[in-house]
């Protein structure tokens, strides 16, 4: 280089690169997508500034006017950020952070004019169409997300103003197509990339907030507001005979303490190793497909045999993961539905028989009359039982509340209408006070079965509260007081059970004129169960469990990286090549020939860019008279194949056959 | 330069020659795709990490599509009009596409100055301008050009080097105070000039430049040679203007030639007939835009005696061997 | 049948090999040429062999043969003919001038006036001659070979570009190698040995040939060869203005005509490199930086810069 060419003159600055119209209304456009979903969980004033912003914003692209002046935008943030405080009293949080992030954009977009700005508010929007997917990942939501990630790369595309040639729809289709290419290696990453279980520090409180379900304690009312929920708790497929319903108990919480009104769960030391029992009769296989709960607890069947990974099992029989259920979960489980189970310990029987001092009085002595009368425990339980049956008891779903520390007084005596935890709650008590051992059990009962997708469905409203007693020789025993006043219940579900079940959703209802309806959303559901069952629950454990289905024996993180690599090197490879056969040879000819040259090439005969097949036939004829035969019979065929007037395959095949049996 | 010699044939973009890295944008998109990461980890949510992975992948791919968007294209060897040293000169270069498909986004850039973007229409070309500052006279070779892409996300930009050994001219900075030297009574051995109306004294021919009044051209003569003549009349009572070397009592070589330079210019704007004289080189006089640019690229291409500054290689020796003889 | 008359194109050409000693290369290109239905500027220094070469050339075509020899006082009347006034009869009579004729060696082309150069010029791109109001139509086959002095000689008017294009091949022949020349001073004189020269070629077979060169297949590969060719000298710094489509077509039939000399039903890319010198060698132009290179350097560039089409 000549040295005055040498530029020694300060760098100068690189001018600021403005956004063209286009590309602002396209990030506008992309932007308001992906809010679009958070609208159901902010505030109203928080998408309706992001609304007016986006508004405004774009009237501005339009008209050509100038952008709001900083000190509006400070106090436009200023604002925001404290309506976000005022609304969630943290920044912290899922949900605030969410709000946050919108607040951000918004406030971003009024000051957006150059490149640099539009990549960042691309980014936003990837972070914001991230946090979409901690809502909901069901297949409408991620279609939806799909496209807007579309909008989101071609309005990546578009802020750079050197592409600005392109025509309007063309960012478009470039993102799509660019997706399209992408999804293998998403695919393999998906399946392949070593996941490590989350997560990994302390989540916001809020994390996983607005999940409905079971909790882990029961007072008269908790399982009946649990009554209209049509939500899916999770599914189950059996594997092996299906039990009848009046075995279909889900065991979720045991709950042991009592102080009047509420039923707790009492602190017990889980093992790594299925708690000890006689089983009796054949085992039931199933896989349960678990929705997020937010809780630790899985649900099985009594009485589960098995432990999933990372779980351990309490002396009652409840499974607990070392982590709670954030995501949607899969196991395989086997329990058994008839069995036996072992002594009663100390521990057990004073938890088993604890009560509340001084409540209940009225209880307690119709408990003591019993007693007198006979004080066999089976005998006791066919008591209550009966009192259930034969007096004027009623199974509703809106029982009269119930406040005092007196609730099951209450509810025995005057009230007479309650859901299943009121039953089981009673029954509970009057056992305890009668002396036989006794606690709760709450989970899920029943299910429906989704013919198509040949699983079961448990929602919500399945939610159950039942009895377990401990009889002499025979252990726990399961004693569902609902099924005493209610049968249907336990045998048809909810709706059979229920006088007043019109007011179910219809998801929960049978027959009537939105029975289409809810036979549409149980196709739509089987869809849903093989998405949750292979994509949603696709986590470390379930990646380790189809590796190892794959033939891979355990895997580890290392030969899963290397795996994961292979893959990728093996798709590159296969892109390189089609790329390779799309520019080169198609034609079988002229592969033919390229492979005769390369041959001769490695001998160090290469053919000229404008050499003709004959003119090179006769240079390496000159150079290796030995090769004359065969390469003189291999340029001409090659030449009056790709030149002459007609191809003869078989003069295709005895070209490539000449080329093949070439050696130089 | 990486092997490739500089020549002045059209280059095509191979393979070999593309070479690709992440852009700024390109970093900050890796560490929006660790966050999304550690996120879809921390809420063991499924679908994050297939969102992650996903716009991993489609980064990935954006590799290929910028490597492609270079791959092919054929760049021609530029060319400039003369600048005076100081300015920029505006280099065009011609940028093709062969492929069937259009090209978007494709750059030219000089060392650090920002690039030049133009998109290439399917198997159709763009102009590029570049300005180059010319900071010294003599031959300015624009070397080292880089032709880059950012397309289609701008997270990778890919690129190639090509050098042309094709040079501009550039004339020396026009600079100095001093007033035109006075004219001159001409001058034997350099007495042929132009003159008005009703000169007398036959004197000759000479070579046809722009601005010769049709008048004056020798038409007779036209049919047999292959260049227009011009009748030449002796006038002594007509003052000559000769811009000398020696009339500038300054040391230094470049404020020199700046000094002749700012000369040529006003004579040349005043409409003055000049000459111009150099150690070893002497322009007869005559006026017009033949004229400057003859003064002008002697003045750009003119080694001093004892052979200070240029390269010789660099000079095209045709131009001040022909005003020698001349002379 | 059709080796009969690829035998008969052979025998054609030995013949002419014998009066011309050593140039069968330039031999077959213009036999090509004549059978490409185009016209033959020969040019190079005087006692080369060009009169002799297109006499042969007749004489073994069987064709009607006149020689014109350019001057500076040449008419273009004396090419034509003219119509002239018939005492006996009282009308005007046609006399026609050397250009009827099915072969016309026009020699020295370049010493007679532009005037005269450009009425056979016309003549030979319309094959026909208007005279005072009367189109006449000249035989078929007519072929014209010029005879050129390279055109730096003295006195000359060389012909200008867009007449050069006329011509479907320039050829230079060179002197003859040792052996050739030792056996053309021992050997008897030329011109008994062209008086000798039996016709190989009957009318009606000259007349197949010609239609079989236009039959010769051009596959895809070499049309996108061809167009490469053009397309590079158009775009390449090294030439001025590029190859024009005329000289694209006037490739591919040379080198279909080559191609069935060389008993070959389609056109090989090396046929097309073969006559690429002969056609296009007049009709490229070094651009103005290039103006150093020889007419053979631009052609051996245009060819090493396109690659074959794979």
């Amino acid at each position: 280089m000549m040295p005055w060419n040498r530029n020694n003159r300060p760098k100068p600055e690189p001018p600021v690169e403005l956004l063209t119209p286009q590309a602002l209304i396209g990030l506008l456009a992309a932007l308001v997508l992906a809010v679009g979903p958070h609208a159901r969980e902010l505030p109203v004033w928080l998408t309706a500034l992001f609304a007016a912003v986006a508004g405004w914003r774009g009237f501005i692209v339009i008209r050509n006017q100038a952008l709001p002046p900083r000190w509006l935008l400070l106090i436009l943030a200023t604002l925001a950020g404290a309506g976000v405080l005022l609304e969630y009293r943290t920044l912290l949080g899922r949900e605030a952070g969410v709000a946050l992030l919108t607040a951000m954009t918004a406030c971003k977009l009024l000051e957006t004019r150059s490149l640099r700005d539009g990549v960042v508010l691309v980014f936003l929007g990837y972070l914001l169409v991230m946090s979409n997917l901690l809502h909901s990942q069901d297949i409408p939501m991620v279609a939806y997300l799909l496209v807007v990630i579309v909008a989101m790369l071609a309005a990546q595309v578009m802020i750079h103003r050197q592409h600005a040639g392109l025509t309007a729809l063309a960012p478009l289709w470039l993102a799509g197509r660019m997706l399209l290419l992408a999804i293998p290696v998403m695919l393999i990453l998906f399946v392949l990339f070593p996941r490590i279980p989350g997560p990994l520090w302390g989540l916001p409180k809020d994390a996983h907030e607005g999940r409905t379900g079971l909790s882990e304690e029961m007072a008269p009312g908790t399982i009946s507001a649990l009554g209209q929920s049509d939500e899916v708790a999770f599914r189950v497929r059996f594997t092996s005979a299906i039990p009848p319903p009046n075995q279909r108990y889900w065991r979720g919480p045991v709950l042991w303490n009592f102080d009047g009104r509420r039923w707790t769960r009492i602190e017990e030391l889980p093992s790594n190793v299925p708690a000890p029992f006689t089983p009796e009769g054949a085992a039931v296989e199933y896989t349960v497909i678990l929705e997020p709960s937010n809780r630790r607890w899985l649900l099985a069947l009594d009485l589960p045999a098995s432990l999933p990974p990372r779980t351990s099992m309490t002396a009652s029989f409840q499974l607990l993961r070392n982590q709670p259920v954030n995501e949607v979960y899969r196991y395989e489980m086997r329990s058994y539905p008839h069995y036996r189970t072992g002594d009663l310990t100390a521990a057990e029987r004073t938890h088993g028989l604890q009560l509340p001092s001084r409540t209940n009085p009225r209880t307690r002595t119709l408990a003591a009359a019993w007693r007198q009368r006979d004080a066999q425990p089976e005998a006791l339980v066919n008591t209550a039982l009966a009192l259930f049956r034969e007096q004027a008891f009623y199974y509703t779903l809106t029982p009269p509340l119930l406040m005092s520390r007196d609730s099951v007084d209450d509810f025995l005596f005057r009230t007479r209408q309650g859901f299943c935890e009121h039953y089981a709650s009673a029954f509970v008590f009057l056992m305890r006070a009668a002396g036989v051992p006794a606690r709760v059990v709450t989970g899920y009962q029943g299910g429906e079965r989704n013919e198509l997708g040949g699983y079961f469905i448990i929602r919500q409203a399945d939610a159950h509260a039942w009895a377990e007693v401990w009889l002499e020789g025979r252990g726990w025993v399961r004693i569902d007081p609902t099924a005493a006043v209610a049968p249907s219940r336990i045998q048809e579900g909810l709706y059979a059970a229920l006088p007043d079940s019109g007011a179910l959703p219809f998801l929960l209802r049978r027959g009537g004129n939105s029975e289409w309806l809810r036979q549409l959303a149980l196709s739509w559901d089987s869809f849903n169960i093989v998405w949750n069952e292979w994509v949603l629950a696709y986590g470390p454990d379930r990646q380790k469990e189809f590796l190892s289905g794959l033939g891979f024996g355990a895997v580890d993180w290392g030969e899963m990286t290397v795996a994961m690599i292979t893959a990728l090197s093996g798709l590159g490879l296969a892109y390189a090549a089609l790329r390779w056969r799309r520019r080169y040879a198609r034609d079988p000819v002229v592969r033919a020939w390229q492979r005769f040259c390369v041959r001769l090439a490695r001998r160090g005969l290469v053919r000229e860019a404008d050499e003709g097949p004959l003119a090179f036939v006769e240079r390496v004829t000159h150079c290796r008279p030995d090769l004359a035969q065969p390469a003189g019979e291999i340029g001409r065929l090659y030449a009056a194949l790709r030149y002459g007037p007609t191809i003869s395959p078989a003069a295709v095949r005895q070209l490539q056959q000449l080329v093949r049996r070439f050696r130089a | 330069m990486r092997g490739q010699r500089p020549s002045n044939d059209p280059v095509q973009l191979n393979r070999r020659r593309i070479y690709i890295l992440p852009t700024r944008q390109g970093y900050a998109f890796a560490l929006l795709l660790f966050v999304l990461f550690l996120w879809a980890i921390n809420y063991s949510n499924s679908m994050g990490f297939a969102f992650t992975f996903l716009l991993a992948a489609v980064a990935l791919n954006s590799m290929w599509q910028a490597h492609d968007n270079l791959l092919g294209l054929i760049l021609h060897p530029g060319c400039a009009e003369p600048v005076f040293a100081g300015q920029d000169a505006q280099w065009s270069f011609r940028l093709e596409n062969p492929d069937s498909r259009p090209h978007y986004g494709v750059a030219l850039q000089w060392q650090n100055r920002p690039p030049q973007y133009v998109n290439l229409p399917a198997q159709g070309s763009a102009t590029v301008t570049l300005a180059i500052p010319a900071e010294r006279r003599g031959w300015l070779r624009p070397g080292r050009l880089r032709v880059l892409t950012r397309y289609p996300l701008g997270l990778l930009q890919a690129w190639s080097w090509v050098e042309f050994d094709q040079g501009g001219l550039v004339y020396p900075q026009p600079r100095g105070q001093r007033p035109l030297p006075a004219a001159l009574p001409g001058s034997a051995g350099s007495g042929l000039g132009e003159q008005g109306l009703g000169s007398e004294d036959y004197a000759g021919f000479r070579p046809y430049v722009p601005g010769d009044s049709p008048r004056r051209i020798a038409w007779k003569t036209a049919g047999r040679a292959d260049q227009l003549l011009v009748k030449c009349f002796t006038d002594q009572a007509r003052p000559e203007l000769w811009l000398d070397w020696r009339l500038l009592g300054i040391d230094n070589l470049e404020p020199r030639l700046s000094q002749l330079c700012q000369w040529v210019l006003k004579a040349d704007s005043d409409g003055r007939q000049y000459g111009l004289r150099l150690p070893g080189l002497q322009i007869p006089p005559g006026h017009g835009a033949v004229q400057r640019r003859r003064c002008l690229e002697a003045l750009a291409l003119f080694i001093d005696s004892e052979g200070i500054s240029r390269r010789h290689d660099a000079v095209e020796p045709e131009q001040p061997a022909q005003a020698r003889t001349a002379g | 049948m059709a080796t009969v008359l690829e035998d008969r194109l052979d025998l054609a050409i030995r013949q002419v090999g014998s009066t011309i000693l050593g140039k069968e290369h330039a031999i077959r290109l213009a036999l090509s040429c004549l059978l490409a239905r185009g016209h033959l500027l020969i040019e190079d220094l005087p006692g080369m062999g060009k009169t002799t070469l297109a006499h042969a050339l007749a004489r073994c075509l069987g064709l009607h043969y006149q020689r014109i020899q350019f001057t500076s006082d040449l008419l273009p009347a004396d090419i034509l003919g003219a119509a002239v006034y018939e005492r006996q009869r009282e009308t005007f009579v046609f006399h026609p001038g050397p250009i009827f004729a099915q072969l016309i060696l026009a020699d020295e082309i370049n010493r007679a006036t532009p005037k005269t150069q450009s009425a056979l010029l016309e003549a030979m791109e319309e094959g026909q001659v208007t005279i005072e109001g009367e189109t006449r139509k000249l035989p078929d086959p007519f072929f014209v070979i010029a005879t050129q002095n390279p055109a730096y000689q003295i006195g000359t008017f060389p012909l200008p570009e867009s007449q050069l294009d006329r011509f479907l091949m320039r050829i230079q022949l060179g002197y003859p190698n040792a052996q050739a020349e030792r056996l053309l001073l021992e050997g008897e004189d030329r011109r008994e040995v062209l008086a000798r020269l039996p016709a190989c070629l009957t009318p009606a077979q000259l007349h197949e040939a010609q239609a079989r060169v236009t039959g010769i297949h051009a596959a895809s590969p070499l049309l996108d060869y061809i167009q490469a060719l053009l397309t590079f000298s158009r775009q390449s710094s090294h030439f001025r203005g590029g190859l024009s489509p005329r000289a694209g077509l006037a490739l591919l039939r040379a080198a279909r005509a080559w191609a069935l000399l060389h008993r070959r039903s389609h056109v090989l890319p090396e046929d097309v490199q073969t006559v690429l010198p002969a056609v296009v060698g007049h009709r490229l132009h070094p651009s103005e930086d290039h103006l150093e290179q020889s007419t053979s350097h631009l052609v051996e560039r245009l060819r090493a810069g396109v690659a074959l089409p794979l």
